[in-house]
C-alpha cells in the first residue's frame, strides 16, 4: 500500500491552516473557532454535559458533545440563539482542551475526510510553548485518534524551512532570524541550527490589524470615508491595505512625487454595500505608501511603542550568542500576510545594513582604525509563499523521506508515554 | 455533526473557487478508506482534471462501476484515466452551468464521485434482488468489496432482502471496547418504537455470519468483529431511498469510527472535569503555611522551609 499523505496542521490564535502534505497551498484555511450549545463565556460549572436519565444504556441518548460549528460555520453561527463562539487557541497557545480536541476531531473527519489511523501528522507550536501542551497535544493525537505518527514542530523553524523555496537560497540552513507577523502581534524568533533562542525572542505590538486600523484613521482624516457605510468601514481599509500599498524607500521623495503627479500615483477604489448593494468609490492616496511605514518609523501611529522594527532586528541578534550571529544576519526569513507589502525586504535589509555599518565604523574609529572588520553580510529573504510560510514549511518538511523516522510512532508512544514528546529530532537541513 | 457526509469537501469548494476565478493548480488530498484524488489542470486554466484512486477498483469494475459513472458524469469520464489512477473526470470551466443552483448541484454531483463508485455493488445487489423475487428463489452472487487492507464489505441479495454484512479491524484495545458497546447499542436501540422501520443490525465478534463462513482466508482473531445489515424491499424500493440508503451504509465504516473517536474525546472532557474537581478538593485540605517568626535563644530569626 502506497503511504497516504501526511496531514499537516498548523493552528494559529486567528486562523487554523490544514492540508495534506506536497501541496503549495493549504487545503483549508478557516478561523480558529469554535460554536457550541450553551454561552459563550467559558467556565460551565457543572462541565461537559451529562445524559439526564441513568439506567438502560439505550436512554442515554445525549448528542450535546457532538453539537457545535467549527471555522467560518462557528463564525455563521454565532448570532443563532443557544449557540456561543469560542477561542479555543489564546496568544499561540491552546487554552481550552476540551474545545480543541473537538476542534481537531471535526477537521479531520468532516473537512480532510481522513482516517486518521491512516496517517502521520505534522502539528505546530509556539516558540517556548511548556512542554506540557505538547504532551498533551500527543495525549489527544494517539489516544484519542490513535494516529500513525506525530512530528510538533516549531512555527519559526517551518518558516525558516519554507524560504528553502527561493532561488536565493543556496544552502538549506535551519538558522536565521524569522520575522513572523500575522494580525495581531509580531514575533522576532532567532533561531541557531533548529533550536529557536528562546532568552532573544521580542514581540511588538504592531501587526496587521494595526496597519489596517492606521489606514483607516488616514482615510477619516481626509475625508474619504464619508460615502462609505460606517460597519463597512474596517473591511474596506483592509482590502485598500491588502491590494494597493507598499514600501517607500524614502518618504519625503514620495510625497513629492504624489504631489508632482496625483492622477498618476493616486488610486481608486470602488466598493458595494453587503446589505443594500449601494456602489461607493473613494480615492487612495498617501496611505499606499505610509501604511507598511508604521513598522519602520512606528511613531507616526502609536505613542507608546517607538522602535522601528530593524532596531529590534539588530538588538535580537545582539542578544543572541556571538557564534551564531553571522548566521542571523545573513539569513532573516519574512513569514506572515502582514510581510507581504512589496518591497518590505529590500527596506529592511537597507536599514539593517546602516545599524550594522555605522556600528562597526563606531569600532574602528574606537579602536584608532588599526583593526578593519570585513563586514557582516546581511540578508533578508523574501519569498512566494510567505503569506501561510509555516504551513509550506511544514508541507515540504513531511514530504522529505527523512520525515517518517523523526517521527514519534504509535508504537513508541504506548512504550514510553507522552513524555516521548518532549523531544524531537530536527531534520532536513543539509548542514 | 452527526452523521458524515458523502460529498468530498474539498472538491467542493475547490471547483466552486475555480468556477468563479479559474487559475492552474495541481493538489493531492484523500477520503475516507484510503481513496487518493488529485485535481490539476494539466493543459489550460479552464480545464480541470479530477482523479481518483480507489483500492478495490477492479472489483468494482466487475459490478459495474462503468455504467454508473457514465450515467452520473456522461461525457465527462476519460477514456484513458491519469496514470496511477483509476478515473479520471474531465471538467471545462467554460462548459459548467451558470452560477445558481444549477452550478452547485454539479459541482455536488462532482464531489460525489466516491461514493458513486462505491454504490456500484449496492445498485447491482438491488437490482438482482428484484429478479430473484420474480423468479421467487435462488440466492445472488456474493460480492466482496476490500475496500481496505483488513477489511471487507460482502453484499449477497436473496429473494426478499439484501444482505451487507461489513468486518471491521480494532487495532486498540480502547477502540474494541468501544465499538462492542456501540455496536450492543444498534441492536438495542431497534427494540425502541419510533425505529422499527430501520434495517435489522446483527454484530458478532470472532465468528462470522453464515452467509461467509464458506469463504476462504478469513482472519481469526479477536480483533474482527461482524456487522450485518438485513436489508429489505421498503429500504430500497423508492429510487430516493435507495439513494440515501447506499450513501448511508457505505460510510458505515467510517461513521463508526468517527463515532469512537468522539467518544473518547468526550470521555476526556469529562476526566478533565474531575480532575480538575479533585484538584479544588486538594487544595481546599491544604493547611495555611503557619508564618510564626521563631526566634533562637540569642534573639536571631530561625530560617525553615516553609513545606
Amino acid at each position: 500500500m502506497s503511504l497516504l499523505a501526511p496531514i499537516i496542521c498548523d493552528n494559529g490564535t486567528g486562523f487554523s491552516k490544514v492540508g495534506f502534505a506536497g501541496n503549495s497551498d493549504p487545503s483549508f484555511v478557516f478561523p480558529t473557532a469554535i460554536a457550541t450549545r450553551g454561552p459563550a463565556a467559558q467556565p460551565s460549572r457543572s462541565g461537559p454535559a451529562v445524559p439526564p436519565r441513568p439506567g438502560h444504556l439505550a436512554s442515554k441518548r445525549g448528542v450535546e458533545d457532538l453539537d457545535f460549528f467549527i471555522g467560518d460555520e462557528a463564525l455563521a453561527n454565532a448570532q443563532t440563539p443557544g449557540y456561543g463562539v469560542n477561542y479555543p487557541i489564546r496568544h499561540g497557545q491552546i487554552e481550552n482542551w476540551d474545545y480543541m480536541e473537538r476542534y481537531w476531531e471535526q477537521t479531520i473527519f468532516k473537512y480532510l475526510r481522513a482516517e486518521p489511523e491512516d496517517h502521520y501528522f505534522l502539528l505546530t507550536e509556539p516558540p517556548i510553548n511548556p512542554p506540557e501542551n505538547r504532551e498533551q497535544t500527543a495525549e489527544i493525537f494517539f489516544e484519542s485518534f490513535n494516529i500513525k505518527g506525530l512530528y510538533i514542530a516549531v512555527q519559526a523553524v517551518l518558516a525558516l524551512a519554507a524560504s528553502w523555496s527561493s532561488n536565493r537560497v543556496t544552502d538549506r540552513t535551519l538558522t536565521g532570524t524569522v520575522i513572523d507577523s500575522g494580525d495581531g502581534v509580531t514575533h522576532v524568533i532567532p533561531c541557531a541550527e533548529g533550536y529557536v533562542i528562546g532568552s532573544a525572542i521580542k514581540h511588538i505590538p504592531i501587526a496587521g490589524r494595526d496597519i489596517s486600523q492606521f489606514v483607516l484613521n488616514l482615510m477619516r482624516e481626509r475625508g474619504e470615508l464619508a460615502t462609505v457605510p460606517s460597519e463597512d468601514h474596517l473591511k474596506v481599509a483592509g482590502r485598500v491595505k491588502e491590494s494597493y500599498s507598499y514600501v517607500c524607500q524614502d518618504i519625503v521623495k514620495e510625497f513629492r512625487k504624489y504631489d508632482a503627479e496625483p492622477y498618476k500615483y493616486f488610486e481608486r477604489y470602488d466598493g458595494e454595500h453587503a446589505a443594500t448593494g449601494r456602489k461607493y468609490s473613494l480615492d487612495v492616496g498617501y496611505e499606499r505608501f505610509l501604511a507598511p511605514e508604521i513598522f519602520f518609523n512606528p511613531e507616526i501611529y502609536s505613542s507608546d511603542f517607538l522602535t522601528p522594527l530593524p532596531e529590534i532586528v539588530d538588538g535580537v541578534i545582539q542578544q543572541s550568542p556571538i557564534d551564531v550571529r553571522r548566521g542571523l544576519y545573513k539569513n532573516i526569513v519574512l513569514s506572515g500576510g502582514s510581510t507581504m507589502f512589496q518591497h518590505f525586504g529590500q527596506r529592511l535589509k537597507r536599514d539593517l545594513k546602516q545599524i550594522v555599518d555605522r556600528r562597526l565604523d563606531a569600532s574602528s574609529t574606537a579602536n584608532g582604525s588599526q583593526l578593519r572588520s570585513s563586514g557582516v553580510e546581511v540578508d533578508v529573504i523574501s519569498h512566494k509563499r510567505q503569506r501561510y510560510a509555516v504551513w509550506f514549511g511544514g508541507s515540504l518538511l513531511a514530504s522529505l523521506p527523512e520525515f517518517y523516522s523523526s517521527c514519534h510512532t504509535k508504537a513508541q508512544y504506548d512504550e514510553v508515554g507522552p513524555s516521548i514528546c518532549r523531544r524531537y529530532q530536527i531534520f532536513g537541513s543539509a548542514t | 455533526m452527526i452523521l458524515l457526509e458523502s460529498h468530498n469537501y474539498i472538491i467542493q469548494t475547490t471547483l466552486a473557487e475555480k468556477a468563479i476565478k479559474p487559475s492552474s493548480l495541481d493538489v493531492q488530498f484523500v477520503d475516507f478508506d484510503g481513496v487518493r484524488f488529485r485535481l490539476s489542470t494539466p493543459e489550460r486554466k479552464t480545464s480541470l482534471l479530477l482523479s481518483m484512486n480507489i483500492r478495490c477498483w477492479d472489483e468494482l469494475v466487475n459490478y459495474g462501476v462503468h455504467d454508473i459513472l457514465v450515467r452520473e458524469y456522461g461525457g465527462l469520464v476519460k477514456v484513458q484515466p491519469e496514470p496511477e489512477y483509476n478515473v479520471s473526470l474531465e471538467i471545462d470551466l467554460d462548459q459548467i452551468p451558470p452560477e445558481g443552483e444549477q452550478r452547485d448541484a454539479f459541482i455536488k454531483s462532482i464531489s460525489l464521485l466516491k461514493r458513486n463508485a462505491l454504490a456500484a455493488p449496492f445498485e447491482r445487489g438491488f437490482r438482482e434482488q428484484k429478479q430473484l423475487e420474480q423468479a421467487g428463489s435462488g440466492q445472488g452472487e456474493l460480492m466482496a468489496l476490500h475496500y481496505r487492507d483488513e477489511e471487507v464489505i460482502y453484499v449477497q441479495a436473496s429473494p426478499d432482502r439484501v444482505t451487507v454484512i461489513f468486518s471491521t479491524v480494532f487495532r486498540e484495545e480502547t477502540d474494541r471496547i468501544f465499538g462492542k458497546v456501540f455496536l450492543q447499542e444498534f441492536v438495542d436501540a431497534r427494540r425502541l418504537p419510533n425505529i422499527q422501520s430501520a434495517p435489522q443490525v446483527l454484530y458478532t465478534t470472532r465468528d462470522p455470519p453464515l452467509e461467509i463462513r464458506h469463504l476462504p482466508g478469513l482472519t481469526d482473531s479477536e480483533d474482527i468483529g461482524y456487522v450485518t445489515f438485513v436489508l429489505f424491499p421498503r429500504h430500497f424500493a423508492n429510487p430516493t431511498v435507495a439513494e440515501s440508503t447506499i450513501s448511508h451504509i457505505q460510510l458505515f465504516r467510517d461513521y463508526l469510527h468517527y463515532h469512537i473517536k468522539c467518544s473518547k474525546a468526550y470521555m476526556h472532557s469529562r476526566m478533565r472535569h474531575r480532575v480538575s474537581e479533585f484538584q479544588k478538593v486538594l487544595n481546599r485540605a491544604k493547611t495555611e503555611a503557619a508564618s510564626v517568626d521563631r526566634k533562637t535563644a540569642s534573639g536571631r530569626s530561625m530560617s525553615t522551609f516553609s513545606r
